[in-house]
Parts: C-alpha cells; structure tokens; sequence
C-alpha cells in the first residue's frame, strides 16, 4: 500500500512520468473510424464548431439567394415555392443549426479550460449530441436538394403547416429534424450545469468563478424551461400532421394560437440563449485587452441572471397582432421593456472596464466594438417594438428584420468572430492575421449596415416579411436593391474570414497566451489533449495575473490529480458555493457508443418522418439496446478503491451517490426538462378550456371521458410503483437486498400496471381523438404517463439486473438512487394528470 | 366639417395643424391618380408614413420620437465608448461603478418608465358605439372576401378592395376559414390577424381622403406577397352613393361572354348579383370592373390581364385556389374578360 | 432594527437565495397574465375589470414586500465587515459579500420589473 503523500514534484523523472501516463490515458483515438470515436472535449469541441460554421455558411449562401431574388422588384429568379423553402430554411438553419449549436460547439471546448478542468463531467454525452446535431443537419439543410424543405416560415404556424395535403414533408422534417437538436440542447445543458457548479478548480468560490461559466449556467437552466414547450408543441403538431389530431384545428375545437404560445415560450427566450453566451465570450476579451479585471462583476452576474429571469416573461411580444386583450398584451409590453435594464447594464460595464483600463487595440477587440455598436442599435429598435402600438404597425415587416439582425449579428455572430480570431491560438498554437481579421471585420461591418438598415425604412414603407417579390414603384425599390448589395459586401467579408482560416496552417507557431489574458484557459498548450497539466487551486479572479509563479506550478505538476497513475480520465467535483475538492471523478473514453445512439435514435425520427413505422420502430429497439449498452458499461462503475490521493494530501473518494454526485444532478437536471414539456402539455389542456364557453364539450360520443376510475386506479398503481422505487433504494441502502429486489419487481409491475390503467380511461370511455380536441388532450396525456412508465419499468428492471450483476451494492448505489429520483419526477405527473384528467370535467360542468 | 366630427370622437386632437401638409403631400398625390396605375403606383400608397387615418396619425408622432431618442441614444453611447477608449485609467473603480449604476441602472430605468406611462394609453382602442359601420373581411388564400353591413338592408358582398367614410369610425370584423391572414393598411392602422377560429376586430377612423394600398401581413402560402388590396378613403356623402351603387345588382349587360362565363362552370364560384346567383366560394364579380385591380392588387385592371388571370391563374398567383383553363382558347377568354369589364 | 440587520447578517446565503427575488416576480408576472388572461376569456370583451386590478394590487404589493425584504437581507449581507468591493478575495466572507451584492441587485431589478407589470392594470377599464 503506498503512502498518502505527495509524489516529488521536484523530481524532473517523476514529472517525465506523470506526463507520460497522462498523455496515455487522454491519447485521441487514431485510425480513419476510430478517431471519431473520441470524446475529448478538444475534439467534440472542434468537429461541433466547425459544423456549426458549416451551417452558418450554408444558411447565408441561402440568403444571398434570397437577396439576388428581392435585388429588383417583380424579379423571377427563383419561383415562389423555392423562395419560401429559401427563408424557411435560412431562418430554420440558422437559429436551429448554427446559433444554438455554435454556443454548445464553443462551450464543450472552452468550459473546461475556463475551468482548470480536464473535460467536461460527461464527455459521451457531449459527443452524443453533437452527433446528434450532425444527423439532424444533414437531414433539415439536405431537404433544400430534394425541393423537400419545409415552407412555412421558421416559425411554422399552423394552420398552414398542419394541413398534410396543403404541405409537402417539408412541415415533418422540420418538426422532427428539430428534434435532435432539442436532444442535443438538453444534453448541453446537463453537461454546463453540472460542469459550472461541481467542476470548478479548488479555491474558485462562485465569485472567483470567470464570468463566461456564469453567462452559460445562466443559458444552461434557461434551456431547461425553453426547449420544453417546443418539444410539447413539436408532439402536438406532429400528432396532428401524422393523426389528424385537430390541436390547431379550429373546426374541431383546435386553436391555432396554442402553437404560437409554445413556440414563442421558447422563442424568446431562445434568442436570449443566443446572445448571453456570445456576450459571455466579450466579458472575456474585454479585460485582457483593457489590461485590468473587469469592472462590475456583480452587475454581470445581474445582468446575466436578471436577463434569463425576465426573457421568459416576453413571448406575447410577437403576438401583439393576434387580437389579444390590450392588457395582457401590455403585461408582455412592459417585461419588454424591463429586460432593457440588465441587457443595457452590460454595455456599460464593458464601457466602465475600457475606460479604468490602459486599452490595447486588437482584431478581437475590433470585432467587438462593431459588435457593441450594431446590438445597441438593435436593442433600441428593440425598445420600439416593445411598445405594442408601434409593433402593430412594425411586426411582421421588414423592420422586424432589421432589427433580430441587427441584435443576433450584433449580439451573437460578431463577438462569435471576436471570439474566433482571440481564441485560435488557444486550440491551434497560431493567430490568424490581423490584417485580413481587419478587412474582413470592415467588410462585415459596413455591408452589414448598407444592407440591414434600410430594411428598417422597407418595412415602416410597406414591405411585409416573407414576400418573394414586391410592387414597383411604392417605395421599394432603391431600399432593396440597397440591401442586397450590402448582403455580397457582407459574404465577401466572411469569405475573408474564411481564407484567413484556411491560410492558418501555414503559419508560424506564436507564443502561449500571446494576448497575455489572466484568465486559466491560457493554461492550455494546443499540442496535448489533457487540458491542463494538473489541476489548480485558485485564489483570483485571473489568476495568470495575481498568483506568482502560477504558470509554472501548474506545468510543473504542483497543484492537484498530476498523474494518472490507475490509467483513468480523471476529474476534481468540488462543491457548488466555495469549490472545496469533495470527489474524483472518473469520466469514459473513446466509444463509439454516443455515435451509435444518435444514428439509431436518429433512425426513429427520420424514419417516422417517412411514415416507415416498422423500420421506425426496429431503429427504437436498437437505439435502446444501445443507450442501455452505454449505461451498463459506462456509468455507475464500482471503483477498484475507495479513495484516491488528490495531492497536498487531500484524499478524496473516487464515488458518490445521491444529491452530491454528477449522476444525480444529470437526472434532476433532466427530468426538470422533462416536468417543463409536461407542464407546457397540462397548460395545453387548460389553454383549450380558456377559449371554449364549454370545455369539456358537451356529453356526446367519443367526446366524453375518461371517467374517474380508471385514472384513479393509474395513479394508485403509479404511487405503488413509486413507493416501491423508494422502498427499494431504502432497503439495498440498509443492506436488505433481497428485499429491494423484490420491491424492484413490484415497482415494476405496479408502474406497467398504472401505465396500462392510465390507457385505459380515455379508451373505454370511447374518447375519439380526432374529432376534437378535448379527446385528443386526453389521450395526449394518458400517453405521456404511459411513455414515462414504460421508461420507468425499464429503469427499475435495469437496476434490479445491476443488482443481480453485483454492479449494485448498499454503498456502491448510484443507479438505484437516480431511478428513484426519476420516479418521484413520475408520481408527480401521474398525480397532475390523472387528478386533472379525472376531476376537472366534473369542476367546469 | 371633417376636422370637428373626428375632434368629436377623438377629443383634444387639432387635426387642421397636421391636414395642412398632408393636403400638399394629397395633391400631389392626386395629381397621378388620373395617369394609368402601374400596381401600387401613385407613390408610397402602402407606406406608414402616407397617413391617412388616426392610429396611423399616432403611430408617426410616436415613431419620430423613438427614432430620435434612439439616434440621440446611440450616438452618446458610442461617442462615450470612444472616449473611453481612448483614456488610460481615466477612472477608478467607485467612479465606474457609479457610471454603470446611472447610465446602466437608473437612467434606463427612468426613461423605460417615462416611455411605458405615455404609449400604453395608446393601446387603448378606439370608441364603436352601436351603429358604426362594420365591413367583414374574410382573408383567405389568396384574396380578400369584404362584406359590408348596412343599418337599412343586406349586407353588400365584394372582394379585394375596401372602401372607407372618411370622419367615421369603421368597424373591421375579421376571420379567416383556412389559415392565418393579417390585415394591414399601413395608412390607415396597425395590423389585426386573421385567425381561423376567432374573430378579431380593428375600429379605425380615417382621417383624410385618397387612395391607397393593403397588404397581408402574416405568411399564408406560396402567394403571401401578391395578397394585396386597393384601399379608398372617401367623403361620407360620397361613401354612402358608392356603397348603394354596389348593393344594386350588376349593370345589365348581355352577350356572347356571359354566356361563355356560365357554361365554363364560372358559377360554380362566383357570385354576380342579378346574372349567376351563384355559390360563394370564390371573389364576388358583380361589380368587378369598379376596382383599380384584380386577383388582389397583383394586376391593373384591364381585360388583358382578365383574361391571361383566367386562363392560367396559377401563373400569376402560385398555390392560388383557382382551377387553370389552359384549355380555354384564347377568344373565349378575351370574350369572358370584356364581359367582367362591363360590370362596373 | 439593528437586531434584524445583525440576524440578517448571519443568514445562510446560497444559490437559491440569488434567484428567490427573480422568483418572485416571475411567480408575481405569472399570477397578473394568467389571472387578467382568465377572466377576459370567461367574462367576454366588454367586461369591466375592477376585480383584475384588485387582485393585481394584492399581488403586486405582496410580491414587492417578498422582494424588499430579500433585498434588505442581501444589503445587510453585502456590507459584514471586511474588504471593500469588489469582492474577489478567496475567502468565505467575499463569497457572501459577493452573493450578497449580486442579490441586492437583483433584488432592485425585481422591484422595478414588477412595478411595470403593475402598471397596466392601471391603464385598461376592460378586456379590449
């Protein structure tokens, strides 16, 4: 047994060795299949950013189509029926393919060596979504080669959009194209929560934390309670596409309005989720450049959080038109204006940071003064249409164009390129040139203004959105051809970009940290894949600036986990408000598991959007296989000791179970998502009550139900198999196995009973779901309840096997803790569902 | 007498100040009006700033004011930038964090309040007492079904051009039976979507005469962008003998294209008063050769275009819901054309 | 007084107290949309809202209450003796200084946040 004490870091063998071994353990896998099999985050992080520009350049070479087309009025460039699958997928690729992924692409590179960290605490989840996003992109931007791509707007509103004799498949591969990249946001939001909070290098409390990681908490929770109600209207709408299921159907009882609800639930704060981690890239450059910390911690970590709140209370802005009430309209026009404040008071801490600092200018800096000045712009055209009577006359034209490009190009796509031309040195070991970075940024930042600000006069002069061509002689005219002339000035400034990328190999190495930023992802060192060479402890805010000798001590091995002597990935979890070491945590390699996952979950979608559905179904089993494959070989793994030497004589255990360990937050994080969607369906059913006199309708076949005793008999049974879960977990705990065995096959039973019993209510009452709404709400949620039982059976199943394999112990008992969890997420909903299911129709009668 | 009536329903408001240099801008206007349109000719017909009714009157004073507020804001803004640039350690950290708490916090935290308080009143919409003149407009793929009621009578159905009293408050009732339209009138007020499932209203006064343009707002199909409509604002005793000439039945013409216009089955879809009762599935003809354009503002009225639209209407209007007669020669078609021309 | 500001002082502060002010006016904004919503969908267009402003009073000064309070804690947190701001020491009294400071912050968004969705309720007699 070897003592518990630090090995000698003086020793220049002893240091040979660690590196050696820790080169080992993080080596990339090589070989023409194999290296994709990695899931580094150096790696994830570079294919996930590259894609994503890929779809950025795709998405503008379709706008430049689109501006060709509106160049001249009456012009017949392209037809109609292309022109609308042009802006549906510019708008759809963009937001979805590019923004979003952009973010996840920069976080899953750069998170970790913001951090001190190795990787990221779950780095196959990472690569599965990121795999994820890759099958969804080529399924959604390949539809424009087959004249499949969806045509309605990127909003896709329904009625248009429901009608499947109306629409071609385009409607289905959005809906279910989009799907991945819903999967893939969830997975990146585990990965920063959990990352943010219980990875941090020891000593970096939350107000030493760098504001990046602040920025991208923010945006992590805040996807959490976005994505869902997309993901509950994306079942709805596809239920109707697929069943006929009338939700947006007003002749039978339907509401197109719901869709919009939803959709914008999620869209607005889905542009907030754009702009703060771009932002968050801007908090990083500005302090280097200024040469001195950052002036207002606090007021960003305001300004982040404050903006996150206060997104989610906006969406009604973009149905100001929809004939609402005035005063509801005004509630949204008034958080509008509130969310102002704290986006405003970033600006000034940028300006206040520049101002106390000695500035040194530099092609980041340069693109984030443009950036700056356009988003200013944006946001104050922003305030305008905030107030409602001015948005009556602007929504829906060319001025709402101009203004969500002037704040995404200002706010998201500009400090994106700040972000690119400071941080390759980091990734590569090379600057790009600042001269082009210079021309290309002037490029940029004059076409984007000679093309974008005249939109703002188009559409106050007539010009609605989404019109492939416009009258002559009312006004247009000079406006448009204005703008797309600015439109090729902007590409040509990024093609500018893109040379100054592809000439980068050829240039010469510059030194590590050539800005001279204090802050620990210049610790990185481009050639090795291990992050950082030992974990530090921290005590600033930049600490290459403030601790002496930091550099050199974290090369040298001195700080913690310098080695690898058991030949695994290894991370430090530290707890949440002061980062005291509490854990290492052991993390997987190279598998081709993620991969597989996302083609066969992949197949699911894309097969079903065919209406293959056996061959869908047969991709399922698969996909499950799979994903089961993948947790019994890759998670909860019983360690080969109890605890590990960390350095400075800090013994930390290498697992944990329940509310401390990574595991356990991945499934809270996960099924808050989960609770969101199935809230945004039970806002559904109480939506539909709302704008119908009589809701139930009135007693008649197929529309009356379910009756209330079969939901109560479900929600018996889902509480059995509840309490079972847990009395399960209680009983392996106290080391009474044989009892939480036998509790795992009754918690089974009970739930598959109760999913069955939850089934059982709407269908012996006859309930039709397709000849209105009410029915098909109904079944919407029995069959949510079902679907979650059937996951929940498989969980417990899943960890009586763990517990048959020895896989399971009383101390070893992380699986049976976070199905446990899971179930208290289930008998939640059950209680909601069935209590509303059954008892409301008595209430409203 | 114009000037009083709207001071009367709208009361505080001098509207003679702002009619003097509209009265320019409409003579001008009116000066093209005699010369053939081109679609959307006569200048900025469709524009927000061709104000010819009360909202739209709002909505300009509002707008000029944020734009110089925004101009004003974002100069000082950069010019600060600029400065602070350009200053070595020019402040330290209490001072920054007293700029970041007025111009960040406070300032815009004053303004937003000043700018709430003064334009949510503006939300409030206007007055429709009982008796005001309520026109349904039905916006469907890809055209505009517009019904008048009529205190003393049927209501008068038309399509694709509206016509209002100037001085008096109009009541819009608007649906849509397939998917969402908008209904915009940029000069006139702001936008009110078409939503299958619900009627939405919009009450407008407009405030001066002329001709202008409407367009649909929210995308609804391959022909979103030729979805548009003539608009007449016009004097109440003038809007009152226009609105009985269109209740009369069509003028009574006869002839080799009304002939042809039954046995092609045109009936089958449209109604013309007093000639082919007809099933309303389609835009009512009875008074077609009325309006300035046809197939809604995508072409100038004239019997060519008539009959190209007729032949092949989805040339013209993709995704329209209009059956081709490709197969129709091109006689008949010029003959059914010059038939529609005579109804006016 | 000073007996509140010193037990004030002592309070754990944590994540969850960070985000409580933000809470609540998204429980505050929640309440006066879905309330307002509700009622102009059951009582039709025309329907006088005296009972929505009411409610709409209650809540707001309920939730500005909670908010005041949050943000007296967070005030009397951020100033526990030590080193002026900013706050960016490795030790445990930075930490609260710091959390504390974010808070008040918050806080002060939250108050005005939920006056502005007051403020309608002052300005509409029905459900137009």
């Amino acid at each position: 047994m070897r003592a518990e004490r630090s090995p000698d870091q003086d020793d220049p063998h002893v240091r040979a060795a660690q590196e050696a071994r820790l080169r080992e353990v993080w080596a990339p896998p090589r070989g023409f299949f194999l290296r994709w099999t990695d899931v580094n985050n150096t790696a994830v992080g570079v294919w996930y950013t590259l894609t994503a520009i890929a779809m950025l350049l795709f998405a503008g070479c379709l706008a430049l189509v689109i501006r060709a087309q509106l160049a001249f009025p009456g012009s017949e460039l392209v037809s109609a029926s292309t022109f609308n699958q042009l802006f549906t997928l510019h708008g759809s690729v963009m937001m979805f393919l590019f923004a979003v992924p952009i973010f996840e692409a920069v976080s899953i590179l750069l998170l970790p060596q913001l951090l001190g960290a190795r990787d990221l605490p779950f780095p196959r989840l990472s690569a599965f979504g990121y795999w994820s996003f890759v099958v969804g992109s080529v399924f959604v931007a390949g539809s424009i080669f087959f004249d499949a791509a969806p045509d309605g707007g990127w909003f896709m509103y329904p009625p248009l959009t429901t009608e499947p004799t109306r629409t071609g498949i385009g409607a289905d591969i959005w809906m279910l194209g989009l799907s991945f990249i819903e999967v893939a946001a969830i997975a990146a939001a585990i990965e920063l929560i959990v990352g943010v909070l219980k990875c941090r290098p020891p000593g970096m409390r939350l107000n030493l934390m760098p504001l990046y990681a602040w920025y991208v908490l923010v945006v992590a929770v805040m996807i959490l309670f976005a994505f869902p109600p997309l993901i509950a209207g994306d079942v709805l709408f596809e239920l109707e596409r697929l069943l006929d299921w009338p939700f947006f159907d007003a002749s039978r009882g339907g509401d197109p309005l719901l869709w919009q609800h939803l959709f914008w639930i999620f869209g607005h704060p889905e542009v907030y989720i754009i702009f703060l981690p771009s932002v968050a890239l801007f908090a990083m450059i500005v302090p280097t450049f200024a040469r001195r910390h950052l002036l207002g911690y606090p007021w960003i970590v305001l300004a982040a959080v404050g903006t996150g709140f206060l997104s989610f209370g906006l969406w009604v802005h973009h149905m100001f038109t929809t004939g609402l009430p005035s005063i509801s309209l005004a509630f949204f026009s008034a958080a509008s204006e509130a969310v102002v404040i704290p986006t405003g008071v970033q600006i000034f801490v940028f300006i206040a940071t520049l101002w106390a600092g000695r500035v040194i200018w530099s092609t980041p800096l340069l693109f984030g003064a443009g950036a700056l000045a356009i988003f200013v712009v944006g946001g104050l055209t922003g305030v305008m249409v905030a107030i409602a009577p001015f948005d009556w006359q602007a929504h829906d034209t060319y001025f709402i164009v101009a203004h969500l490009h002037y704040v995404l190009i200002g706010g998201a796509v500009l400090p994106l390129f700040a972000g690119l031309y400071y941080y390759w040195p980091m990734v590569t070991g090379k600057k790009l040139s600042d001269r082009l970075g210079r021309l290309a940024f002037w490029m940029i930042f004059v076409g984007f203004n000679v093309a974008f600000f005249p939109m703002h006069i188009a559409g106050l002069a007539g010009m609605p959105r989404r019109v492939f061509t416009y009258p002559e002689g009312i006004g247009l005219d000079l406006l448009n051809l204005l703008s797309s002339v600015g439109a090729f000035v902007l590409a040509a400034g990024i093609a500018v970009v893109l040379v100054d990328l592809m000439l980068s190999p050829r240039r010469a190495r510059c030194a590590r940290n050539p800005w001279n930023a204090g802050t620990l992802e210049w610790l990185a060192r481009p050639e090795e894949s291990w992050g950082v060479r030992s974990v530090p402890l921290v005590e600033s805010r930049y600490p290459l600036w403030d601790q002496p000798g930091f550099v050199a001590r974290h090369d040298e091995g001195r700080f913690f986990l310098p080695d690898a002597e058991e030949g695994k990935r290894e991370l430090m979890i530290s707890s949440v408000l002061d980062a005291k070491p509490l854990q290492v945590g052991r993390i997987g390699g190279p598998t081709a598991t993620p991969l597989l996952a996302a083609l066969t979950l992949g197949g699911v979608f894309i097969l079903t959007t065919f209406h293959l559905w056996l061959a869908a179904a047969v991709s399922g089993v698969l996909a499950l296989g799979v994903i089961l494959w993948w947790l019994w070989t890759g998670t909860s793994i019983v360690p080969e000791k109890e605890t590990k030497h960390a350095g400075h004589g800090v013994v930390l255990p290498l697992y944990s179970s329940g509310p401390v360990s990574p595991g356990w937050w991945a499934m809270f994080i996960t099924m808050t998502a989960d609770a969101t969607a199935f809230a945004s369906l039970v806002f559904g059913y109480f939506f539909y009550f709302t704008v119908h006199a009589e809701f139930p309708p009135a007693a008649a076949p197929g529309l009356t139900g379910p009756g209330v005793f079969w939901p109560m008999a479900a929600l018996g049974l889902f509480v059995l198999g509840w309490a079972a879960t847990v009395g399960a977990r209680e009983a392996n705990a106290r080391a009474r196995v044989g009892a939480a065995r036998a509790l795992l096959t009754l918690a089974a039973a009970a739930t598959f009973a109760g999913g069955l019993a939850g089934l059982a209510g709407p269908w012996s009452s006859g309930l039709a779901p397709t000849a209105h709404v009410y029915p098909a709400i109904v079944w919407v949620l029995a069959i949510w309840m079902a679907a979650h039982a059937a996951i929940g059976v498989i969980m417990q199943l899943y960890v009586l096997a763990r517990s048959a394999a020895g896989r399971l112990t009383p101390v070893y008992d992380g699986d049976a803790r976070n199905v446990a969890l899971y179930m208290h997420f289930v008998a939640i909903s059950a209680a909601v569902t069935f209590a509303v299911i059954a008892f409301f129709p008595e209430l409203a009668a | 007498m114009t000037a009083s009536l709207a001071r009367k329903i709208v009361p505080g408001t001098n509207f003679r100040e702002k009619r003097a240099w509209h009265e320019f801008l409409r003579k001008v206007c009116l000066a093209r009006i005699f010369v053939p349109m081109l679609v959307g000719g006569c200048g900025h017909v469709q524009s927000t700033f061709t104000t010819f009714g009360y909202e739209a009157e709002r909505f300009r004073v509002l707008a000029l004011w944020m734009f110089v507020g925004a101009a004003l804001i974002t100069a000082a803004v950069l010019a600060l930038a600029a400065y602070a640039v350009r200053r070595d350690e020019g402040i330290d950290h209490r001072r920054g964090m007293r700029l970041v708490l007025w111009l960040g916090g406070i300032g815009p935290t004053l303004l937003l309040t000043a700018l709430l308080l003064a334009s949510l009143p503006q939300m409030r919409p206007l007055a429709a007492p009982a008796g005001t003149l309520t026109i349904a407009v039905d916006g469907e793929q890809f055209w505009w079904r517009v019904v008048y009621e009529r205190a003393d009578g049927e209501p008068v159905e038309t399509a694709n051009e509206i016509r209002v009293p100037v001085g008096r408050t109009a009541k819009f009732a608007l649906d849509s039976p397939d998917v969402i339209h908008s209904f915009w009138i940029p000069g006139l007020a702001g936008k009110v979507d078409m939503i299958p499932g619900r009627t939405n209203e919009l009450v407008a006064l407009a405030t001066a005469p002329g001709r202008f343009r409407g367009a649909c707002a929210e995308f609804c199909g391959p022909s979103h962008a030729l979805m548009a409509f003539d608009v007449v604002a016009m004097e109440p005793d003038a809007f009152d003998a226009w609105l009985g000439e269109l209740a009369r039945p069509a003028a009574d013409v006869d002839g080799r294209g009304r002939a042809l216009f039954d046995e092609y089955g045109c009936a089958g879809c449209h109604v013309i008063r007093g000639h082919f009762a007809g099933t309303p599935i389609g835009p009512d003809l009875t008074h077609y050769a009325s309006r300035a354009t046809l197939a809604a503002g995508t072409l100038p009225m004239s019997v060519d275009a008539t009959s190209r639209f007729i032949r092949a209407p989805r040339d013209v209007k993709p995704g329209s819901r209009m059956p081709s007669f490709r197969n129709m020669p091109g006689d008949d078609a010029d003959a059914i054309a010059a038939y529609l021309l005579e109804l006016d | 007084m000073s007996a509140l500001y010193e037990r004030a002082q002592r309070m754990r502060s944590t994540l969850w107290a960070l985000i409580l002010p933000p809470t609540i006016w998204a429980a505050h904004f929640l309440f006066c949309y879905v309330f307002a919503a509700l009622y102009c969908a059951k009582a039709g267009t025309f329907a006088p809202l005296g009972v929505v402003r009411a409610a709409i009073a209650l809540a707001t000064a309920a939730a500005l209450g909670v908010v005041l309070a949050a943000g007296f804690v967070a005030w009397a947190k951020s100033r526990i003796p030590g080193d002026p701001p900013p706050h960016d020491e490795s030790t445990d009294e930075d930490r609260v200084r710091f959390l504390a400071t974010a808070t008040l912050l918050l806080a002060a968004l939250s108050f005005v946040a939920i006056v502005f969705t007051a403020i309608p309720a002052l300005m509409f007699e029905d459900c137009r």
